[in-house]
């Protein structure tokens, strides 16, 4: 192997600075698709927990979001999560606020 | 009926305030008798107790009255019941009203219109049963948990990047001008970068015969609750990817790994699925029969695999040892792209090396055992941007790189044809523009003749000019 002192030394070589890959490029590190899907997924279930008044949907989109949350990337627009969480947030509580009854589980007939 | 007594003495001062024409009777106390009133009793209960901070010291006699005044009230307030009911039987009250109805008079009418009780459904109120919302407290303590998980799982993320840094950075910083970029102009703090909570990423520049290298470490969700459980079930390990673009490199494309590994790799890559598709099992070469090689030309499997210092280093354990991907036509996955690209890919000289952290790697310092790859990674590069090829094994990949280019021509012809017509339009569409906007008629005019004999020329059936060769 080239001994290591020389291959730093020797004016040769450049430094080429980082350039990160554009936003989406498959592969690239720290790419992750389950941030978006469960973007989407939290927003489907706050949509119906609200519109049905399924309870069981709202906690759902709840989850969604913290999943989406802890997955995200640093360089993330936190808009994004922040709208997801409030919109979560908020159909559990409309949820409630229209009937307080305690939940009933999906699996239950409604 | 309610009976008030007035001190007539002080009307004269009375002002809006109803309450202030009681203090006035206060004063009169001791003097006049006893009052009846039963309502301008409580609120004389709150103005003498108020009064009564004020004059305590001065007269006791006070305390023995407002004994009085308590009881009297108590009483007071029962007959004032008993006077309700009797209200209804108040003829002036009620004109028209038959009394006796109201006392279950006549029978007959009454049944029929017998009033339906329909028992509203009241939901249960909040708080009169907590348990029912059991299930509310699962999904809570549910939240809960994924938090504790989280931050835990962040914290262990951490550790195991910064424990890797750390072992590696005397290695790296010998070899390498530039450790860890932070993306600033000038850089504030090099090293590891977060990516995210489990992907870090480290680029390691100013080394000879390359450009850079992208050290990636691709954690285990451990913050994730659900990635957690997924581990459980289907067990997979933390890995090292490392990306490094050559600056130049023979002809050839070469990768090998575990079957798992190789096998999304030949599905994936696009230069592996052009270039060298057919898989040949490693232990042919002396790896191992969980191995497989894929190689265009297989004098460079034979250099690189029938290396002993690379040999020795996989062999210690094979378990840290994932994948190569070699590649000078390395343009990264496909893209899922549906019209036809209308030109090749770019492509770069890159190598992948893909390691994974042994088991234990947070627990015991088993960290060090990953050193070795690192010093084969760096060795891996200086061997490849040396390596030269044979003759024939050279031509044979210039072979395969014209072939591929043709056929990409081929199949491109049509869309690059319509590319190149559309373009033609496009430009003579603006050229009529420009002339139609320039208001000078002679101009266009012109220009339109020249437009038409033109399209005559295209139209008129083409001859030959014959040339008769004089004899």
């Amino acid at each position: 192997m080239l001994n290591h002192t020389e291959n730093k030394r020797n004016d040769k070589f450049k430094i080429v600075r980082y350039k990160p890959a554009p936003q989406g490029t498959p592969g690239a590190p720290g790419e992750d698709p389950t941030t978006d899907y469960m973007n989407v997924l939290g927003m489907i279930f706050s949509m119906c927990g609200l519109m049905m008044r399924l309870k069981w949907c709202s906690w759902v989109a709840i989850y969604c979001s913290c999943i989406s949350f802890a997955n995200s990337r640093t360089n993330d627009d936190t808009k994004q999560m922040l709208s997801s969480f409030m919109l979560s947030i908020s159909a559990v509580v409309m949820s409630y606020l229209q009937n307080p009854q305690p939940m009933t589980p999906p699996w239950s007939n409604i | 009926s309610f009976k008030i007594s007035h001190s007539a003495k002080g009307k004269e001062q009375f002002n809006d305030d109803d309450f202030s024409e009681f203090e006035e009777f206060d004063d009169e106390e001791e003097v006049t008798v006893k009052p009846q009133t039963k309502p301008s009793h409580t609120q004389n209960e709150n103005n003498k107790q108020v009064k009564e901070e004020e004059i305590e010291n001065q007269q006791t006699i006070y305390r023995k009255l407002d004994d009085d005044d308590d009881e009297d009230e108590v009483i007071v307030e029962e007959d004032d019941d008993n006077d309700e009911f009797s209200y209804f039987a108040d003829e002036e009250e009620f004109i028209g009203y038959d009394s006796e109805k109201v006392q279950g008079g006549s029978k007959t009418p009454r049944s029929q219109e017998e009033p339906k009780i329909t028992i509203a459904k009241v939901p249960l109120h909040l708080r009169s049963n907590w348990d029912s919302f059991y299930l509310e407290m699962l999904m809570a303590a549910g939240l809960v948990v994924y938090f504790l998980n989280f931050v835990f799982g962040k914290g262990k993320n951490q550790k195991l990047a910064t424990a890797w840094f750390e072992k590696h950075r005397a290695l790296l910083e010998s070899n390498f001008a530039l450790v860890g970029d932070d993306g600033k102009p000038e850089i504030e703090n090099p090293g590891l970068r977060k990516e995210s909570e489990n992907v870090y990423i480290l680029w390691c520049s100013g080394r000879t015969l390359m450009e850079g290298m992208l050290i990636e470490l691709r954690l285990l969700k451990r913050q994730d609750l659900v990635a957690v459980i997924g581990q459980i079930l289907r067990p997979s390990t933390d890995q090292l990817i490392i990306k490094v673009n050559l600056d130049e490199m023979d002809n050839f494309v070469f990768a090998c790994g575990t079957k798992k590994a190789a096998g999304k790799l030949a599905k994936e890559m696009t230069d592996i699925t052009t270039y060298c598709p057919e898989k040949k099992s490693g232990d042919k070469f002396g790896l191992g029969a969980q191995f497989v090689v894929h190689s265009e030309l297989s004098e460079v499997a034979a250099a690189i695999l029938r290396d002993h210092k690379v040999m020795a280093v996989i062999n210690k354990n094979p378990e840290l040892f994932e994948f190569f991907h070699f590649s000078d036509q390395y343009s990264g996955p496909k893209q899922q792209e549906e019209a036809q690209p209308t030109k090749l890919p770019q492509v770069k000289s890159t190598l992948v090396f893909g390691y994974n952290f042994p088991k234990d790697s947070l627990v015991s310092d088993s960290l060090e055992s990953m050193k070795p790859l690192m010093q084969l990674t760096l060795y891996l590069i200086d061997k490849l941007s040396h390596l030269r090829l044979s003759k024939d094994a050279k031509s044979k990949a210039e072979k395969n790189r014209s072939k591929v280019e043709e056929a990409f021509l081929k199949a491109t012809h049509a869309a690059r044809a319509e590319m190149a017509q559309s373009l033609r339009e496009e430009k003579k569409r603006k050229e009529r523009e420009r002339i139609m906007s320039l208001d000078d008629p002679e101009k266009q005019r012109k220009w339109e003749e020249k437009e038409q004999k033109r399209q005559m020329k295209r139209r008129a059936p083409k001859m030959k000019t014959l040339k008769i060769k004089p004899m």
